[in-house]
């Protein structure tokens, strides 16, 4: 379990992380999101005990990350800038961390198994490709059999069979009881994989919320009806929220579309197009994030 | 099976890990004996009785090749430190042991064990293979002669030493080029320079800078005009343990 309480980081006059408090709990996925520059890596940095926070503290297991006697056991944690010597191999590099604990060369060779390094143990890091590099600090996450698992962008730049390998393993490990924190600026991935999801921006928290409560507040999900008598279709549906997207195209809120359907078919208004839209979570999570996006792009 | 915890000895041992599972290690440790080694068989296979080098200490002519080969270990040192920021392998090191100083305590002690044990051996085959040549010289001198194996070990300790500076700046300045700078910069010509001004006191205080401690401790016959042996062994000492105690009170307070 991590606990965030007040965490706040300032380098000179800039706050990277605000006042920021929240709890990640075991057994599930928690996403924690941000545009870019919102401060996610700082922060994970603060509960790792790499960076100091400013204000405020971060705890694991009841204690701050430093202060456990066996850390690897309690915190796994996969960083976003690669850490690892290129002209090591992986083996070694495994090696080396697991006698700092004293954790022995059977755990080793079965994190190396599990990620699928096996083969490849004994060659220098420096030819790893990204996805190969990525499993490595994986298995460097797994080395303690850790209760909590703290993975920063962990599928940036992996290629679709990478993306796919690491989302079965987020869920696994949280299926196996594990308090899993993932970062990610992509809502699209973290709607996949999370459960529960912690948004911040600008360093402070936006949000500390469930995926589905998200998509309900988001306003749930719409219909797209296309119809050439739109102003008679609107006058039947007097309790849906409906919103005109053109002259024959309406987007039709709080209604399912059998009902919008019969509604129609009932005095004879013909449909050209009657479309179930998806919860759109990319729109809620920039909606929620548009004030705290370090660079906007201006419309053309 | 044991409980998982850190210990210090456990974070010696990979230390001890990491340093010899690099290659790095091995090319400056084989580069630094084989310069050794070499000037060294140069020195002997060209000497000649009477000649300018008549005067010069049979110990610090026959391993004069570890000035050179000194830079080599005091690389080694930088890149046992601030190698690791250049490559990002301190974030897991300090991830796995977030106490942090004892990683600077353990690095120092692989590596004093690795280049003293190395540096002593090649120096002691390096003076037996040079002798060889200076046997009808008179250069030539035996192990068992007063001050000659005192002074081999005091070469050996003086590398290490020296070396171990390189690896408190390279920890302190957390950058390779800044660190090898600073070593070549602050420590190899900086007391150079200070014992040409034209201060009397200069010549006192340069006495006891590194490389001056350094030459006083590899010579089998006191210098004239140099500090004792003690207080440069001494001067030395302290010399490294401030290279070391300022990292060290560094690596608590600042972020990774």
């Amino acid at each position: 379990m991590i606990r965030a309480e007040n965490l706040t980081k300032r380098y000179g006059d800039t706050t990277v992380v605000q006042d920021l408090s929240f709890t990640v709990h075991p057994g599930s996925v928690t996403g924690f999101l941000g545009p870019n520059g919102a401060g996610k890596s700082t922060t994970l940095r603060m509960i790792l005990g790499l960076d100091a926070p400013t204000r405020g503290h971060a705890t694991v297991d009841g204690r701050p990350y430093a202060a456990h006697r066996a850390p690897l056991t309690h915190v796994g944690a996969l960083l976003e800038a690669r850490s690892v010597h290129p002209g090591r191999s992986a083996h070694h590099h495994l090696m080396a961390l697991a006698h700092t604990h004293g954790i022995p060369r059977a755990r080793v060779e079965r994190v190396l198994a599990l990620t699928g390094l096996t083969h490849v143990a004994h060659q220098r890091v420096k030819g790893f490709s990204l996805g190969m590099g990525q499993r490595l600090g994986i298995a460097a996450a797994l080395l303690g059999d850790p209760a909590t698992v703290v993975l920063d962008e962990p599928v940036n730049g992996l290629d679709p069979e990478g993306v796919l390998w690491i989302r079965t393993l987020l869920k696994n490990l949280a299926a196996e009881g594990r308090t899993v924190l993932v970062s990610s600026h992509l809502m699209s991935e973290m709607a996949l994989t999370a459960d529960r999801l912690i948004v911040i921006g600008k360093g402070r928290l936006l949000a500390d919320t469930t995926v589905d409560e998200l998509v309900r507040a988001s306003g749930g999900t719409s219909v797209k009806v296309v119809t050439p008598e739109a102003d008679r279709l609107r006058a039947l549906l007097p309790d849906a929220r409906i919103t005109a997207e053109g002259p024959d195209t309406l987007l039709v809120a709080g209604l399912e579309a059998p009902e919008i359907g019969r509604a129609a078919a009932a005095h004879a208004v013909p449909l050209h197009e009657l479309t179930p839209q998806a919860p759109s979570l990319e729109q809620a999570f920039m909606d929620l994030t548009r004030d705290s996006v370090e660079y906007q792009g201006a419309s053309a | 099976m044991t409980t998982p915890a850190i210990t210090p000895a456990r974070v010696l041992r990979s230390e001890w890990h990491k340093l010899r599972t690099v290659r790095s290690t091995w090319i400056t440790v084989l580069t630094s004996a084989a310069l050794l080694l070499g000037v060294g068989i140069l020195m002997g296979a060209t000497y000649t009785s009477g000649g300018g080098d008549s005067d010069v200490d049979t110990v610090v002519l026959t391993l004069y090749g570890s000035q050179l080969g000194g830079i080599a270990l005091a690389v080694l040192g930088i890149l046992v430190t601030a190698g690791e920021y250049a490559t990002g392998m301190i974030r897991a090191t300090l991830t796995a042991v977030p106490s942090r100083v004892p990683v600077l305590w353990a690095k120092a002690t692989v590596y004093t064990v690795t280049v003293f044990t190395t540096s002593l051996l090649t120096a002691l085959l390096t003076f037996l293979t040079a002798q060889v040549f200076l046997a009808d010289t008179d250069q030539a001198a035996s192990l068992t002669d007063d001050g000659i194996l005192t002074a081999i070990a005091g070469n050996a300790a003086g590398v290490t030493l020296l070396g171990l500076i390189a690896l408190g700046l390279g920890a302190a300045l957390r950058s390779v080029p800044g660190a090898i700078g600073a070593f070549v910069g602050g420590v190899l010509i900086l007391p150079e320079i200070l014992g040409t001004l034209p201060y009397e006191v200069m010549d006192t205080v340069v006495r006891y800078f590194p490389t001056q401690a350094v030459g006083v401790l590899g010579s089998a016959i006191p210098l004239p005009g140099a500090a004792s042996p003690g207080a440069a062994f001494l001067a030395l000492l302290l010399w490294a343990a401030a290279a070391l105690a300022v990292p060290a009170l560094l690596l608590k307070r600042r972020d990774v």
